[in-house]
């Protein structure tokens, strides 16, 4: 340091020296110090800028891409569902017609009935009235002549009306019984006609309410159609929501799987005895772990026949009857492999009592120790557990084309996320580096005070630092 | 002809990629244990056949492999092996052999070898050869003695450099001596010794376990 001193016996005045000349050196070289921190600036947060300005389009691109597959998928399920409508409709209206012509027929014949029965009602004569006004003026008749033969004659003849109108009586009674007879089988024929209005109302009902649905769809769908950013929210909402629920419910069936393996990993090292590994896995526990796989391949193949899930088009656009083998091909195959988990859940107790018994012997006790009904419901609930799991795991096919679906979206939202993040961030570095350079500029200019008011003093006009 | 060379090409990749995930990590364990049959140390062969029962053989899994070595007067000869066993891949077969060996350990105990002089270095090199043999991947050696060697006239033994490349091993129940006793500083510095000799030949850990119940604990950490 000592060397670097003019006057080494007086450090200070060496150091202003120094100083004075560096200030005198860099006022004249102010310009190009300036330009120098200025390029460093620019190659530092002018290429942050960049990246900042490139992350944002790549953002912006990724959300209008994400956007049109929204709108698109949106107007791809609302059409399907207004097809599946006009399918119900059409459902209802084939058979509805295909019924009415029987349906007219049974209304038109039980209308003739009432009609035939109602005019038997009518045709019925009536009762003849007034024989008790003719039997009354008889019996009054009667006692007051002394004419003995007249007296007999209107005795008779009195006689006679009594009899007359009992007959009278009695055949208006037979009548009346017989209208009232006609009356009652009108009552259930009543019933079927209302039967039938309450079909035909409930049918007319199906077609309203598909009509109506149509109409909800049909607004849904003009909505999407003019790409309105309610409706691409409510989509994103949707299908994050489907995304969340599928994810949470794979991870439910990732854990069953677990479970799973492990139940039947142990006793498949008893049929298939290797030391090979791969991966670090034994030759047992990849077995094991196809069987999983194989379970989860057969719920998928065995959901896309019944038409549940629709992974696979060359299935869906399958023939009723080509399904129907899939179907139950799928079936038969989890049958059979929940059948040997059952049974491997069995000799795994079996190997893990062993284990025990073993252990006891070798550490000098007695084997005899376990409880033969804990063990047996062990057993049980393992078999149980072992048949069980398949096809809960087979169930996980419809989550998983949930997940799928939504996933793209999902991932396209969380790219976004990040690349914006990563945006702010390039850009917030780059605004620090700047108000570094900005600050040491003006430390620079600071330095160099003194020389640029002399420089102003001299020439009388303002110099600036820069 | 084409799709026989495509059909070729593609069942050469698949081979590429099966051998390429096959794993070629040895994951079996090959135990040793040597047992010293002279002096006072003779009587602990049953307490010895009992912890090797009850810590080393339910420890084994398919696939290890266990040499049971007595240290007598000359070790290094193959009537000195006791026994071998090699667990077999099948869990019901592997309990059957550990019933075997067991009963083999039992009627060892209950014997009555004995030897006059101990060679503990021939018993070491003899468990060396055999379980290098076996090309496990983890290697451990157990000798139960009072660590005092005392070799017959004629007899050297000297370790290779790489005598006990990849061993662990461990040095289990050592009983003191009279004179250990008096001085404990000869027993510190006879395992000392050994320490040296052994760790110098390659081994990859020396241990002197007191406490029969942490072996196990011992097996699972040098696996």
């Amino acid at each position: 340091m000592k060397s670097f001193y003019f006057l080494p016996e007086m450090p200070g005045v060496s150091i202003a020296v120094w100083i004075a000349a560096s200030m005198i050196f860099l006022f004249f070289a102010r310009e190009p110090v300036h330009k120098m921190i200025q390029t460093f600036s620019d190659a530092t947060a002018g290429g942050l800028r960049k990246l900042a300005e490139w992350t944002k389009n790549t953002a912006e691109a990724m959300r209008e891409k994400d956007r049109k597959v929204l709108l698109e998928s949106g107007v791809a399920k609302i059409q399907g569902e207004i097809l599946q409508e006009f399918s119900k409709i059409d459902m209802a209206n084939t058979k509805s017609l295909a019924g009415y012509p029987k349906l007219q027929l049974k209304l038109d014949e039980h209308i003739s009935q009432l009609e035939a029965d109602y005019n038997e009602c009518g045709q019925v004569t009536p009762e003849a009235p007034g024989w008790s006004e003719v039997v009354k003026s008889i019996a009054k008749v009667k006692g007051s002549t002394s004419d003995r033969i007249i007296e007999g004659m209107l005795g008779e003849i009195h006689k006679s009306a009594v009899e007359g109108e009992k007959k009278a009586l009695s055949e208006l009674r037979e009548v009346s019984a017989k209208r009232h007879k006609i009356l009652g089988s009108m009552a259930p024929i009543w019933k079927r006609v209302e039967k039938l209005g309450k079909e035909i109302s409930s049918q007319v009902e199906k077609v309203m309410e598909n009509s109506r649905n149509i109409e909800k769809y049909m607004t849904q769908y003009e909505k999407i159609s003019a790409a309105e950013p309610e409706s691409v929210d409510m989509l994103s909402s949707k299908v994050t929501k489907l995304f969340i629920i599928s994810l949470i419910v794979i991870c439910v069936g990732l854990v069953g799987a677990f479970i799973n393996f492990n139940l039947i990993a142990l006793p498949m090292s008893e049929l298939v005895p290797a030391g090979v590994r791969v991966a670090g896995m034994a030759v047992s526990e990849i077995s094991a772990l196809v069987i999983v796989a194989l379970e989860l391949v057969l719920g998928i193949f065995l959901f896309e026949a019944i038409g549940v899930t629709h992974t696979f088009p060359q299935i869906a656009n399958m023939t009723r009857g080509k399904r129907k083998i899939i179907l139950w091909g799928c079936l038969l195959g989890l049958l059979f492999l929940s059948s040997v988990e059952a049974s491997l859940a069995i000799l795994r107790e079996n190997l893990a009592e062993a284990k025990n018994a073993l252990d006891i012997s070798l550490a000098g006790g007695s084997a005899s120790v376990s409880n033969e009904i804990n063990s047996r419901i062990t057993v049980i609930g393992q078999a149980m557990l072992g048949f069980v799991l398949p096809w809960i795991l087979a169930v996980i096919a419809i989550p998983l084309e949930m997940f799928i679906e939504a996933s793209q979206h999902a991932f396209a939202k969380m790219y976004t996320v990040f690349i914006t993040l990563l945006c702010h961030l390039a850009n917030m570095i780059a605004y620090l580096i700047e108000g570094f350079f900005n600050i040491l500029v003006h430390l620079f200019d600071i330095y160099i005070i003194i020389p640029v008011q002399i420089a102003n003093m001299i020439s009388g006009k303002q110099v600036s630092a820069s | 002809m084409e799709k026989i060379i495509k059909h070729i090409l593609l069942a050469l990749s698949l081979t590429v990629v099966v051998s390429a995930c096959t794993d070629s990590k040895q994951y079996e364990t090959s135990f040793c244990a040597l047992m010293d049959i002279s002096g006072t140390y003779a009587g602990e062969k049953a307490n010895v056949a009992n912890i090797i029962k009850a810590g080393i053989v339910p420890e084994m899994i398919p696939g290890d492999s266990l040499f049971f070595v007595k240290i007598d007067s000359n070790s290094y000869a193959e009537e000195n092996l006791v026994t071998k066993l090699t667990l077999d891949y099948r869990p019901t077969k592997a309990n059957t052999q550990k019933l075997a060996i067991a009963k083999t350990l039992d009627k060892f105990g209950r014997g009555n070898a004995r030897s006059r002089l101990t060679d503990i270095s021939g018993a070491l090199m003899l468990c060396s050869d055999y379980l290098k043999a076996t090309k496990s991947g983890t290697q451990v050696m157990f000798v139960f003695s009072d660590m005092k060697e005392e070799l017959p006239e004629g007899v050297v033994r000297n370790f290779a450099e790489d005598e006990f490349d990849g061993i662990d091993i461990a040095a289990m129940n050592v009983i003191k001596l009279t004179d250990d006793s008096a001085n404990p500083e000869v027993y510190r510095k006879r395992i000392k010794n050994w320490n040296q000799r052994i760790v110098d030949s390659g081994a990859k850990s020396w241990n002197t376990l007191i406490d029969a119940t942490k072996i196990q604990e011992f097996i699972y950490n040098v696996k």
